[in-house]
């Protein structure tokens, strides 16, 4: 089933056609959507807009270190049909040198580019040059501008323990690079995409590319971590074939459950839990429908020229989901959760930000404008 | 004017073996002659030598091979036909029977002949200014059948290629390498595959015989636009390589040997040599046969595919070269390394499975070094880094494979170099801005349609 044009009008004006959402104590925080044409536009210029209409990011930043976590899903070398993974599927790195140049000009003393590169320790700069990304033009994007891949110990000593407030779903806590912990503000950058287990991968869904493949890994040690992954994390995380390695808090209800529409969605909702983002930051200017990479038969390029970002990663999600076609509290079984659980109400569960549209304060481009309908 | 016209064509220089720039000519008339003018290609393998055709080629100090294949009547008769029709010489263009052969080259006589045969027979080490063969995979990435890229054991997109096998020929001397496989029969071939198979080729010092699909053929015979300018961008390419003579005699660069008898693995594709090109790595390949310590001079690492086959004083060469502090990587035990068989080029699921564990060492060996070059964004490329006798100059080749161009390539090298210069088919030369990188030094390069080439000075 997908939502009809009066469908979606009356879920974005919370008319009685959809279950009403319920009371939530989660929070609510302003989303801001804009129109951008190509990465050749102003991109400083438009999310100093967007920054704006958030109500500014200075204080946020101001002398911090902030951490960005990038999406660079899969293998460098997988690409649809040659194109750059940058206009496909990957955040594209000129949104990231706007945004370090914004941060450096807001007072951010250190920005770390962060992410898990598939299946390797090896420096994330090698795997953006390997993307076609000009790491140099990056690190010249503002002072202080620094790359970790965080997909094993990488620069740190030891790994950082988040545990999960509240009730977990998956696991008590997670052991991720110390990039996670030694900063003060936390940005996700993703892309607006669909997702092959999770229906949707946007601020939310990025994170679970924080956890480590040397503890989550199929090839993770069984004891202690294995610092030169191989892999990806399908035993452990997907499909709890495996435990991760006893070094790292073991998984709850180990063995009950191995379908991965169940499992990745708790496990992201547990991160987004116990490491909160402060800024989401979603690339819809060129992305993909129909899956989060070239390796989902079906997925195509598409470009709905838009960026999304937010102070709470909930709602700017949720108001993303809106924009590509979808009710952000659809329930599993419906468009675009038909085989999986939806993240954003799992989070919302745990508190972290409301998925209920009437709450949230859409500011720039309205979402009736910016719809761009993704694969139903 | 008789005497003028005969003295032109008595003063039309002809060419030497190894300048020839060979195609399978598909047309008899000799106005066809009219498409190479400005055309690189000199050597014309015409089925059917007629008179006219090899006169007025003649003229244009243009060579003609006639092309002599199996099954095709008695060969000596054919052979002594064509030279009468004044063909400059002949082409095996297949396998004979070694009694056969020779009856060929004897009704020759000093006319040249040029054996296309299979890989397996090809005349490795012997004095023929040409070794060629009419076996190759045609170059490009290779798709599942669902029309999806096939990944190989790097995790890479895999490549079909010839340049390993070229590397293995060339590494015997200074032949000049010929390709004759045609373009798949039933296929589309568009203008950018021609141009990666010229490319792919003549990027590790091969010349293909350039051949034209039927359909290509008739409308360039008819002088339809669209293929007189894809006729255009294939002598274009061709140029490319050929006005650089000097490519053709440097030897390859870079810190890792595999040492491989080239009369086996060596004449395969998707062999090691092809495994080790999808990562990106530069190599030497070095025949068993003339394994030395000069022959390993510069290498830090050596892959020994064979190690059972290694007689002992070839095994104490290696032995030294470890004492001197290098690196070998032995295949795996009870390892054998086959050569093609007439039939086939390509290896088989088995043996592509054996060799995997040979490439996983491999692959773990070379990591992140830099043995000499490092490429970024270059998963639907191949390269090939040469260097000049004196060591001075190094080119690196790269052709891309796929039907996009490349953007944002990064090349990171290991030696001293001042001044780097981007060479491609389409512009003139290009400085490039040489920067300090981790442990090296590095250039980007914006953009790559087909083929480019970086000079190291």
């Amino acid at each position: 089933m997908t939502l009809s044009r009066r469908e979606w009008i009356a879920m974005l004006t919370a008319a009685p056609l959809l279950k009403a959402a319920p009371e939530t104590a989660a929070p609510a925080a302003p989303v801001s959507i804009a129109r951008c044409a190509s990465y050749d536009e102003d991109l400083v210029g438009q999310l100093s807009t967007m920054f704006d209409q958030l109500g500014g990011i200075e204080k946020l930043m101001r002398n911090k270190t902030v951490t960005v976590k990038v999406n660079m899903t899969g293998a460098p070398s997988l690409r649809y049909q040659g194109r750059a993974p940058a206009i496909t599927h990957y955040t594209h790195p000129k949104l990231l040198g706007a945004a370090a140049h914004l941060f450096g000009k807001a007072g951010a003393k250190r920005i770390r580019f962060v992410e898990s590169s598939w299946a390797t320790a090896g420096p994330l700069e090698d795997v953006m040059l390997d993307s076609g990304w000009n790491v140099r033009s990056l690190q010249s994007a503002a002072a202080g501008v620094e790359f970790e891949n965080t997909n094993a110990l990488g620069k740190g000593k030891k790994y950082s323990r988040f545990k999960v407030p509240g009730s977990a779903y998956m696991y008590p806590a997670y052991d991720l690079n110390h990039a996670y912990e030694d900063t003060d503000v936390y940005v996700s950058m993703a892309k607006l995409k669909n997702h092959a287990t999770c229906g949707i991968t946007l601020s939310c869904k990025n994170v679970f590319g924080t956890i480590p493949a040397s503890i989550y890994g199929d090839d993770a040690g069984v004891n202690e971590p294995n610092e030169s992954p191989t892999s990806g994390r399908g035993a452990v995380g997907h499909e709890g074939r495996r435990q991760p390695s006893k070094s790292a808090p073991q998984e709850l209800h180990f063995g009950t459950n191995h379908d991965p529409g169940y499992r990745v969605p708790h496990i992201v909702a547990d991160l987004v839990a116990a490491r909160p983002i402060h800024l989401a930051i979603i690339d819809g200017v060129q992305t993909v429908s129909g899956g989060e990479g070239p390796w989902i038969r079906g997925s195509h390029p598409v470009e709905p020229h838009l960026l999304i970002a937010g102070l709470n990663p909930v709602c700017t999600d949720s108001v993303a989901a809106a924009a590509m076609g979808y009710n952000p509290r659809a329930e599993r079984g419906t468009v675009p959760f038909q085989t999986c659980d939806n993240i954003l109400r799992l989070a919302e569960a745990h508190g972290v930000g409301t998925t209920d549209l009437k709450q949230i304060d859409v500011r720039g481009l309205k979402i009736e404008d910016a719809l761009f309908r993704f694969k139903a | 004017m008789l005497l003028l016209g005969l003295a032109g064509l008595a003063s039309a220089a002809v060419p030497q073996p190894a300048d020839w720039v060979p195609a399978r000519w598909p047309w008899a008339d000799a106005q066809s002659l009219e498409l190479l003018a400005g055309s690189p290609v000199n050597c014309l393998l015409l089925a059917q030598p007629a008179p006219e055709l090899a006169a007025a080629a003649a003229a244009r100090g243009i060579v003609t091979l006639a092309v002599l294949a199996p099954g095709g009547g008695d060969p000596v008769a054919s052979a002594r036909a064509a030279l009468s029709a004044k063909t400059t010489g002949l082409v095996l263009d297949g396998d004979f029977p070694d009694a056969v052969e020779a009856s060929v080259r004897e009704a020759a006589g000093t006319a040249p002949v040029v054996a296309l045969s299979a890989r397996s027979r090809m005349p490795l080490g012997s004095s023929a200014p040409i070794l060629g063969t009419y076996q190759g995979v045609w170059p490009g990435i290779s798709l599942q059948d669902d029309g999806k890229e096939k990944a190989g054991p790097t995790g890479s997109t895999w490549i079909d290629t010839n340049t390993g096998f070229v590397r293995a020929a060339r590494a015997w001397g200074e032949a000049e390498v010929w390709i004759g496989n045609r373009p798949p029969a039933g296929s589309v071939i568009t203008t950018t595959r021609y141009l990666q198979v010229i490319a792919d080729a003549a990027a590790s010092g091969a010349r293909w015989v350039v051949a034209l699909d039927s359909d290509f053929a008739a409308r360039l015979h008819r002088r339809e636009a669209d293929s007189l300018a894809s006729w255009r961008r294939m002598n274009e390419m061709l140029r490319y390589f050929e006005s650089h003579p000097e490519w053709r005699h440097m030897r390859e660069y870079g810190q890792l040997a595999v040492v491989q008898d080239p009369a086996k693995g060596g004449l395969l594709s998707g062999g090691i040599l092809d495994m080790i090109a999808v990562k990106h790595t530069p190599v030497r390949p070095i025949p068993q046969q003339r394994l030395s310590a000069g022959a390993l001079a510069g290498a830090t690492m050596a892959v020994n595919v064979d190690p059972d086959s290694l007689t002992a004083q070839q095994k104490a060469v290696l032995r030294d070269f470890t004492h001197a502090g290098n690196t070998v990587l032995t295949g795996p035990p009870g390892w054998k390394d086959q050569g093609p068989n007439t039939g086939s080029i390509t290896l088989t699921k088995a043996e592509l499975d054996r060799l995997n564990e040979i490439w996983r060492d491999v692959n773990s060996m070379i990591g992140r070094r830099n043995l000499g070059v490092r490429l970024f964004n270059v998963s639907s490329m191949l390269s090939n880094a040469l260097a000049s006798p004196d060591g001075k100059t190094v080119v690196l080749h790269l052709v891309n494979y796929s039907d996009f161009p490349v953007e944002n390539v990064t090349v990171q090298f290991s030696g001293e170099f001042h001044h780097a210069t981007l060479l491609t088919p389409e512009a003139g030369p290009k400085p490039l801005e040489i920067y300090a990188a981790e442990d090296s030094h590095g250039v980007d390069i914006d953009k790559i349609a087909i083929c480019a080439t970086i000079k190291l000075e």
